[in-house]
């Protein structure tokens, strides 16, 4: 059996409208979170987890670490139920959010890591081997005696993983963790997930809009929109479906010079360099190549991909989310 | 055993947070001392102008004041989690967070916040329960002393439940909280004093609904040996169970209210 078993999951709120004038009661509509959503995740792997926002991401998260009961469906995270089995769930599960705070905000980490313990009722030894080994994994050493609330928004998630990681959950909920972090701060970030992933095989489900994050860490991706399962597979099989056009930018040694294309293919120009944004679908590249090189020597010349999140968005347009 | 480990943990962390802030600290306490100090005002006015409230002088008024001073604040100070915390956690979502730990839920909330600065309050109401206890002559016998803490104790439970009926209708995201205020607050403004003073539908309140009467004012009145509506005196530690009742079936109510949250979410 898998580690994680979701299979036709359906979720609904009951959002309750303004009340118009005139009428007595409010008018009630019932909202899909998830509509029949099924996948498996192996003991391991490292998960992302994309969509628009809610599309229903938050509400699988919620369900899989037993805050939420769904309407119908059945999950199993390690042979439990999550929502039945709350407090023995929880142990075995880390979640960070990346826009909630769970240490204490006026105390040093260090006592906050101290209440966890207890929380957790985990063993000394267990714990100071595993808060050393946190630490220094995530740079935290000296950082231990400051209160919360005087680190950096970086230092500060680097603290709140380490605190959802003492226990050595085998389950880990990542929400959004990268959302406001400098770019030394996120690659930082990212490194110390490979690291935990592949030490200690802790199963991570990663829930993002940073594409560069699912790029980075996961094998695999799933999206999700309007509560249903779009795509789960690998990222670069996804992203070929999309990649529908590249943009070669060139730079003639004569400034004048305009290359004769296809007529799929837009050329524009700007200032001394032209532009040329073309499918590879329907011109090969090297045509392409071939007719610049026949307008005038080139001087410098390059070709861009298509942006991720521009990708990204081709696609939920395509999907209609 | 653990819980009361984790109790004890938890508060010396937060009291160390209080601490933080050492001079804003110092001006609460302060606050805190105006405010009881004013309610202790009015009882002093009341002795000073009527000297005696049915069979009720000097020294037992005092008394009542103190009981439900020393209660009440005993309870905001060491239960602040429940008391103060609980709707601001629910309306925040930080209920998400509690509900993933493995613990219970009460557990964590009481073990989220403490209130230091009541100890002025708490201070106030043992002088007048010193003051009360001469003035009245209270010759103290073992029993007597159980009776006392059996009350405090059991007292702290009724609140800690009037409290939690707060967060229950959190929970249902119904906005009038000052109905239950009405019972929590009001419930200690009003039994300051003895019960019996009130009229029938306070008095029906506060013993068949919240029960403050059967918790602090049956033991109090046995203490200061004028028992109740002349109840015999087992009565005094018989009434006070009434409070953990109550809470019991709150506490129902909140499991059933939390199931409800889980399936709603916030």
């Amino acid at each position: 059996m898998s580690y994680i078993h979701v299979d036709h999951l359906q979720k609904t709120f009951i959002i309750r409208k303004k009340r118009e004038t005139g009428r007595l009661l409010r008018e009630k509509e019932t909202v899909f979170a998830l509509r029949d959503l099924s996948f498996v995740i192996e003991k391991g792997e490292l998960v992302g987890y994309i969509g628009p926002n809610g599309a229903g991401k938050s509400t699988t998260v919620k369900i899989l670490s037993g805050i939420l009961t769904p309407d119908s469906g059945n999950v199993s995270v390690d042979g439990r139920i999550p929502w039945e089995s709350r407090r023995e769930h929880v142990r075995n599960i880390g979640v960070v959010f990346g826009q909630r705070m769970q240490l204490w905000w006026d105390v040093p980490i260090l006592d906050s890591y101290g209440l966890l313990k207890e929380i957790y009722r985990i063993p000394d030894a267990d714990y100071r081997q595993r808060l050393k080994e946190l630490t220094e994994a995530l740079q935290l050493e000296n950082l231990l005696r400051t209160p919360l609330r005087q680190l950096s928004l970086g230092q500060r998630m680097r603290a709140e993983l380490c605190g959802s990681l003492l226990h050595r959950p085998g389950l880990l909920f990542l929400d959004e963790p990268t959302i406001g972090l400098d770019a030394v701060s996120k690659l930082a970030l990212r490194d110390f997930l490979r690291w935990e992933n592949r030490e200690h095989g802790t199963t991570i489900l990663l829930t993002t809009h940073d594409m560069e994050d699912i790029a980075a860490l996961c094998s695999r991706v799933m999206v999700l929109g309007h509560g249903q399962k779009l795509y789960d597979g690998d990222l670069p099989a996804l992203l070929e479906k999309y990649d529908t056009s590249r943009t070669v930018t060139v730079r003639f040694e004569d400034p004048e010079t305009m290359p004769a294309l296809p007529e799929e293919a837009s050329l524009s120009r700007e200032g001394d360099l032209v532009k040329v944004v073309y499918a590879p679908g329907q011109i090969p590249t090297p045509e392409i190549l071939e007719k610049l090189q026949q307008a005038g020597t080139i001087r410098e010349m390059t070709i861009q991909p298509q942006n991720i999140d521009v990708l990204i968005a081709a696609m939920y347009r395509e999907m209609d989310l | 055993m653990k819980t009361v480990r984790l109790y004890l943990r938890s508060m010396k962390m937060l009291m160390k947070c209080q601490l933080e802030y050492p001079f804003s600290f110092f001006l609460q306490t302060l606050a805190q001392l105006v405010m009881e100090g004013g309610e202790m005002m009015a009882v002093i006015l009341i002795i000073d102008r009527f000297d005696r409230v049915n069979q009720w002088e000097a020294g037992d008024l005092f008394f009542f004041f103190g009981i439900m001073s020393v209660t009440f604040y005993l309870t905001e100070c060491f239960g602040r989690g429940i008391t103060g915390n609980f709707p601001y956690l629910i309306r925040t979502g930080q209920l998400d967070t509690i509900l993933l730990r493995p613990r219970g839920v009460l557990t964590q909330v009481l073990c989220s916040a403490v209130d230091p600065r009541r100890i002025t309050c708490i201070a106030v109401g043992t002088v007048s329960l010193i003051i009360g206890c001469n003035l009245a002559r209270v010759q103290w016998t073992g029993l007597k002393v159980l009776a006392m803490a059996e009350a405090v104790l059991l007292g702290a439970v009724l609140i800690l439940a009037l409290f939690v009926i707060e967060a229950i209708f959190c929970i249902y995201s119904v906005k009038s909280v000052e109905l239950v205020n009405a019972l929590s607050y009001g419930g200690r403004s009003a039994c300051e004093y003895p019960i019996d003073i009130y009229p029938r539908p306070l008095r029906i309140l506060f013993t068949a609904i919240a029960p403050f009467a059967l918790v602090l004012h049956v033991p109090a009145a046995y203490i200061l040996g004028k028992p109740l509506y002349a109840w015999p005196e087992w009565t005094a530690f018989v009434c006070p169970l009434a409070g953990a009742v109550f809470f019991g079936l709150i506490y129902l109510a909140f499991q059933k209210a939390m199931r409800f949250y889980r399936s709603t979410g916030s």
